[in-house]
This record gives C-alpha cells, sequence and structure tokens, in this order.
C-alpha cells in the first residue's frame, strides 16, 4: 500500500514539469471541426513560421468554453480566445480579456469599422444571418424582404437557430418601426410569424441537414453554411433582404493571465494579414476583417460577403454588441416561453 | 480491522467522488438562489425569483410532457424488450443468444448525436420510411413524422431498450423452469404458463426495468433536441435553452433542481404503486 502511495505522490511531484513545456506552445481556444482547421491552416501556419512557435487548440462550443474561461479566471487554459463578438463582451465584462495593444498588431489599422468591437477584442471575419430558401421547394415565393417570412404560403416551412433568437427579435422590431433596444415593439409581429415556424435547429450541422432534406426549405440561416451547402451540390438560394442580413462577427482576444502576450499579439497580426483574411474568407464564404484583404472574383460575388464600405454600410443590419450580450438572456427566455414553446 | 484489510482503500476512492458529487450538487444549489445579472457571468446576490419564475403555465407544460414521454418510452420499451428479453433467456443456441445481446446492445455502443442522426434518416420526410411508402404508393405526400412525440420516443425506445432487456433477462432467468414445467404437465397451455407463471414472477424485473427507463429517459437531451427540432421539449431542453444558451445560470439552476425533485417525486411514487406487484414476484 505504502508504495502506491508513493508512486501517486511521485506522480504530483512531477506535475508541475508539465507547464513549463506548455510553454513552448501558443494555446488558442476555438470552436471544434472546420474553424479550428481554418486557423490551422491559415493564420496559425503563418505565425509558426515567423516565429517556430507551435500553435495548440483546445476546442469546444461557446459556452463550455466560456465556462471554462470563467473556472480558469486569472489562470486561463488558452493564451487566445475566438468566439462571437457580444459572447466577447461577457469575457470583457468579467475581466476575463488582457487589454489589447494595437501598437503590436500593425495589420488592426486596416480593420473595417464594424470589426472594432471593444479594446479586449476585435472582429476576425463577419457573415450574415439571412434569409435562405430551396427554390425547387419553394417556388412562387420571392424574398425580398424579410417581411416575406411571414407569408401565408411559408406555412410550417420556416427553421431558424434555437440558439439565438436576436436575428428574428431585431427584424421583428426593424419591421413594427422599432429596434434593438426597443425590441418589445416587434413582440407581436414574431408572434405572428409562429404558424410558419416548423423547427428550430440546434447547431450548423443541424441546419445544413434539415436544409439539405428539405424538411425546411426556408431558414434564417448563416450565410457561411448556406455556401458551404451550395459548393456540396444543394440546391440552396441565399437573399439579402432589402433590410439587410442580420451581421455576426466572430472576434479573437487575448486571455488575462496568460505568460505569452507578446506572442499572443503577434498571432492575432498574423490573423489579420490581408493574404491570410483572404484566404479565410475564401475558405469559408465570410467576409474579411481588414479593408485590405483582396478576394477572388467568385469569393467577392458571394452573397453575405462585403467587400466594400458601401456593403458594409447598406447590406448588414448591426446589432450592438454590448446590448445584444446584455439582451440575449431576455430576448431568448422571451423566445422560448412564446415562440418555441 | 484485520477481516477486511482493503476496506478504507476501497472505502476513500468512492467518499471522494461522492465529496466531488455532492459539492456539484451544492454549486448548484447555491447558483439557483442567486440573481441572473444580464451581461455578467458572475451571479448577483440571494433570490428566489428563479424559483418563482418558474410558476408559468409554460414550464407545467413542458415538465408534464417530459414526464409523459418518459412514461410512454418506458411502456413502449417494455412491450418490445419482453418479448426479446424472453427469447434472450430460453433460446437454445448459444450462436442465437449472443446475435440477440449484441444486436440488442450495440445502440449503448454508438454516440448519442450519431444514433439520432441515423433516425432522423429513417424518419425524415425523405427518409427511409417515407421514401418506401411513397415508392409503394400507400401514401401520396410524405407522412411528417419528425418534430412529434412519436418520432422522439421512437428514437428514445432505441436507447433504452438495452437497459430494459438486460434488466428483465435478469429476473426470467432467476424463474426457476421446474414452476413452468410444472403447470404444463398440468395441462396448461403456453399462454396461460407466460401468463400466469411467467409474467408475475417476472414483476421483479418489470418493475425494475420501466423505473430504471422512466429516470434513465427523464435527463434526454440530445435525442428530444434534435429530433424535436425545439417543436418537442424536455426539461433537460428548457434547462438548454432558457439556461446556457442565454448564460442565465442561475436559472438553469432552479430548472435543473426542479426537474430532480420532480423526478425523484415521481419515482417515489411508481416505487409505491409498484410496490404490491413486486411481490407478486416474490419467490
Amino acid at each position: 500500500m505504502k508504495r502506491v502511495w508513493t508512486f501517486l505522490l511521485l506522480m504530483l511531484l512531477a506535475l508541475p514539469a508539465i507547464p513549463a513545456r506548455a510553454q513552448e506552445k501558443l494555446i488558442v481556444s476555438i470552436w471544434g471541426g472546420s474553424w479550428r482547421d481554418l486557423v490551422a491552416n491559415t493564420a496559425a501556419k503563418k505565425f509558426t513560421s515567423e516565429t517556430g512557435v507551435p500553435v495548440e487548440f483546445i476546442t469546444g462550443g461557446t459556452i463550455d468554453r466560456l465556462n471554462k474561461a470563467k473556472l480558469a479566471k486569472g489562470n486561463p487554459e488558452s493564451d487566445i480566445t475566438f468566439t462571437t463578438s457580444h459572447v466577447g463582451w461577457l469575457y470583457a465584462n468579467d475581466d476575463l480579456y488582457e487589454k489589447l495593444d494595437f501598437a503590436k498588431i500593425p495589420n488592426s489599422a486596416n480593420l473595417v469599422e464594424a470589426a472594432k468591437i471593444s479594446p479586449f477584442h476585435i472582429g476576425t471575419w463577419a457573415y450574415v444571418y439571412t434569409i435562405g430558401y430551396r427554390p425547387d421547394l419553394v417556388k412562387d415565393v420571392k424574398f425580398e424582404s424579410w417581411a416575406d417570412l411571414w407569408k401565408p404560403e411559408l406555412k410550417g416551412k420556416i427553421a431558424a437557430p434555437d440558439f439565438d433568437p436576436s436575428h428574428l427579435i431585431v427584424v421583428s422590431a426593424m419591421l413594427s418601426g422599432g429596434d434593438a433596444s426597443s425590441w418589445e415593439k416587434g413582440q407581436d409581429k414574431l408572434k405572428a410569424l409562429k404558424p410558419n415556424f416548423k423547427a428550430f435547429y440546434t447547431n450548423d450541422a443541424n441546419s445544413q441537414q434539415l436544409i439539405a432534406n428539405g424538411e425546411t426549405p426556408v431558414q434564417v440561416i448563416l450565410s457561411m453554411n448556406a455556401h458551404y451547402m451550395k459548393r456540396e451540390g444543394v440546391n440552396v438560394e441565399l437573399v439579402i433582404p432589402k433590410e439587410g442580413g442580420v451581421l455576426g462577427i466572430d472576434t479573437v482576444a487575448i486571455m488575462k493571465g496568460s505568460k505569452k502576450v507578446d506572442l499572443a499579439h503577434k498571432f492575432i497580426d498574423a490573423l489579420l494579414d490581408p493574404q491570410i483574411q483572404a484566404e479565410a474568407a475564401k475558405i469559408k464564404g465570410a467576409s474579411p476583417a481588414v479593408i485590405t484583404a483582396k478576394l477572388d472574383a467568385d469569393t467577392s460575388r458571394l452573397v453575405g460577403v462585403f467587400t466594400t464600405p458601401e456593403q458594409w454600410k447598406s447590406q448588414a443590419i448591426v446589432i450592438e454588441h454590448r446590448l445584444r450580450a446584455e439582451k440575449t438572456a431576455e430576448w431568448r427566455k422571451w423566445f422560448a416561453e412564446n415562440i418555441m414553446n | 480491522m484485520t477481516s477486511r484489510p482493503f476496506l478504507r482503500t476501497f472505502v476513500t476512492p468512492a467518499a471522494l467522488c461522492a465529496f466531488g458529487l455532492t459539492a456539484a450538487l451544492l454549486a448548484i444549489l447555491q447558483y439557483s438562489v442567486r440573481a441572473f445579472v444580464p451581461g455578467s457571468l458572475e451571479p448577483g446576490g440571494l433570490t428566489l425569483e428563479n424559483f418563482t419564475a418558474l410558476m408559468k403555465p409554460l414550464y407545467a407544460r413542458v415538465f408534464l410532457e417530459t414526464a409523459w414521454i418518459c412514461l410512454l418510452t418506458a411502456i413502449t420499451t417494455l412491450f418490445v424488450g419482453y418479448p426479446v428479453a424472453y427469447a434472450l433467456v430460453h433460446a437454445r443456441s448459444a450462436v442465437f443468444k449472443s446475435l440477440i445481446l449484441v444486436t440488442i446492445v450495440t445502440p449503448l455502443f454508438l454516440g448519442e448525436v450519431v444514433r439520432t442522426y441515423s433516425w432522423i434518416i429513417v424518419l425524415g420526410n425523405n427518409g427511409f420510411i417515407n421514401s418506401l411508402l411513397l415508392k409503394l404508393g400507400l401514401i401520396a405526400a410524405p407522412f411528417q413524422m419528425m418534430f412529434t412525440i412519436g418520432s422522439v420516443v421512437t428514437a428514445l425506445v432505441h436507447v433504452t431498450l438495452p437497459v430494459m432487456v438486460v434488466m428483465l433477462a435478469a429476473a426470467l432467468s432467476h424463474i426457476n423452469p421446474v414452476y413452468e414445467r410444472a403447470a404444463e404437465s398440468l395441462g396448461a397451455s403456453p399462454i396461460r404458463v407466460f401468463l400466469t407463471i411467467t409474467l408475475p414472477l417476472s414483476t421483479p424485473g418489470v418493475v425494475a426495468g420501466v423505473t430504471t427507463a422512466f429516470a434513465w429517459t427523464f435527463s434526454a437531451f440530445a435525442t428530444p433536441q434534435l429530433i424535436g427540432g425545439g417543436r418537442v421539449n424536455m426539461v433537460s431542453n428548457l434547462v438548454y435553452q432558457l439556461g446556457f444558451a442565454s448564460f442565465n445560470f442561475p436559472f438553469a439552476a432552479s430548472l435543473s433542481l426542479a426537474g430532480l425533485a420532480m423526478t425523484l417525486a415521481l419515482l417515489a411514487v411508481m416505487r409505491f404503486v409498484a410496490r404490491p406487484l413486486e411481490r407478486i414476484g416474490l419467490h
């Protein structure tokens, strides 16, 4: 028995040696799957070739990673965190982010206005949640405005994300003469859309599967998902309504307590490199976060990919990120109580 | 001490696990009585608001629907599982027994998400069942199966079945075959033997199986989430929707505790109702 305890004790004593090795790497927290691959094959590759420091990824869902970061406050598991702009505000409000030193990120000078989120987190790429539909399954319906979703012929045909109702809440408010801050104005309008919902999707894979098999031929869909499905051969069309698509921005930040702050700034600079941005935009069908990114013609033509200040201004509905972070719970609760259940 | 030399060695890890689980439960309890602060991860001061917010009819409906889905799943699993367990116990060929066991246990080795997606492929409008029915000319348009209680129960039965079969098989294998043979020798038909001997003597397994299936189903998440498509919601989905997806952890904690209390209460009721049935099976 004594030997077992001695062995365990020696194992415990050996533990401090592990972080010493970890210091040689930059740890990046990001969603799994294609997001991890995107960063690994673009920014991380460039960063490692320039600094010689390898990048290691820890992956997980938005909420899982937020919880972990909160529990590890002051001694973070990662040096860099990718998350959505409004969720980033939850990190920032909880003092989990390091203030960025923009002098150490020369490429940040080229950030588009919408990507300048806060002194703690900045945009990396952008997308829209907009109307996507299967033209072969909803033949006689034209989508020019968000109001078209309310057409009776779309009864039982629409799907929307169950994890974030902010798009439809703000759109309903706008159609009712309000905006995000006066969202209550759109409550009745949104309730009137209830018969047209068939399902609520829970993640990207679920959204793709529901539109690919025609189960929900109309979706409030992530533009990048629609582009991906189209590349896979699914007959899906994406439109930006006259009011605009609801803009989403994924952001990057340095975790407070990171021991590799300088390297983390270098990583962010590599991420904002115009060529890396163009590459990421091409892979994902997203809008680059820097104005200097030169996209190829095919990517530029994609619906929801913004390359000019005019597009950013006229085609995007921007929900103020901090307000969105503060309202998310209220909106989510109202949506679950009044629309989903 | 000398008679039980390994007691401390075995009890220590178990006590540590129990301590960890109790600590987690206490953390949930303390979250449930803290106020939610919009835009912040840190909960505010003490409040009972999270519990008073649960008094809305919506939550009562979801809790009742959850109990209904659990009951339907448990009963359906029993009816599907009993013949399988019977065949498993009474089959003479070892190969056939192994085949039944492997077929039944396989769902446990598949990931929940993969298993659920396979049901989407089967039940969808363009899925296996609808395609077959359309090809056979039995229906003119796809029959809507997804996003219904029936489809959620079907998928839940799939994963609950192994547990039910194993429990029923254990109960059936404990029945002394002499009783059945005696009844047969006295002229009882196979159906009468089953109804008057086998079924009553297997009631402890039936009660254990139904109770376990009920409790097991209560915490289902991915299956109702994906197959229910937000139209069929169980308590765990509500916790996700209202708590985690909106970062309102205090409300999620109060919902979880309410769900836990309801499970315990329902299991206590089931136990009370099933007590006379269990006595029948004592032999």
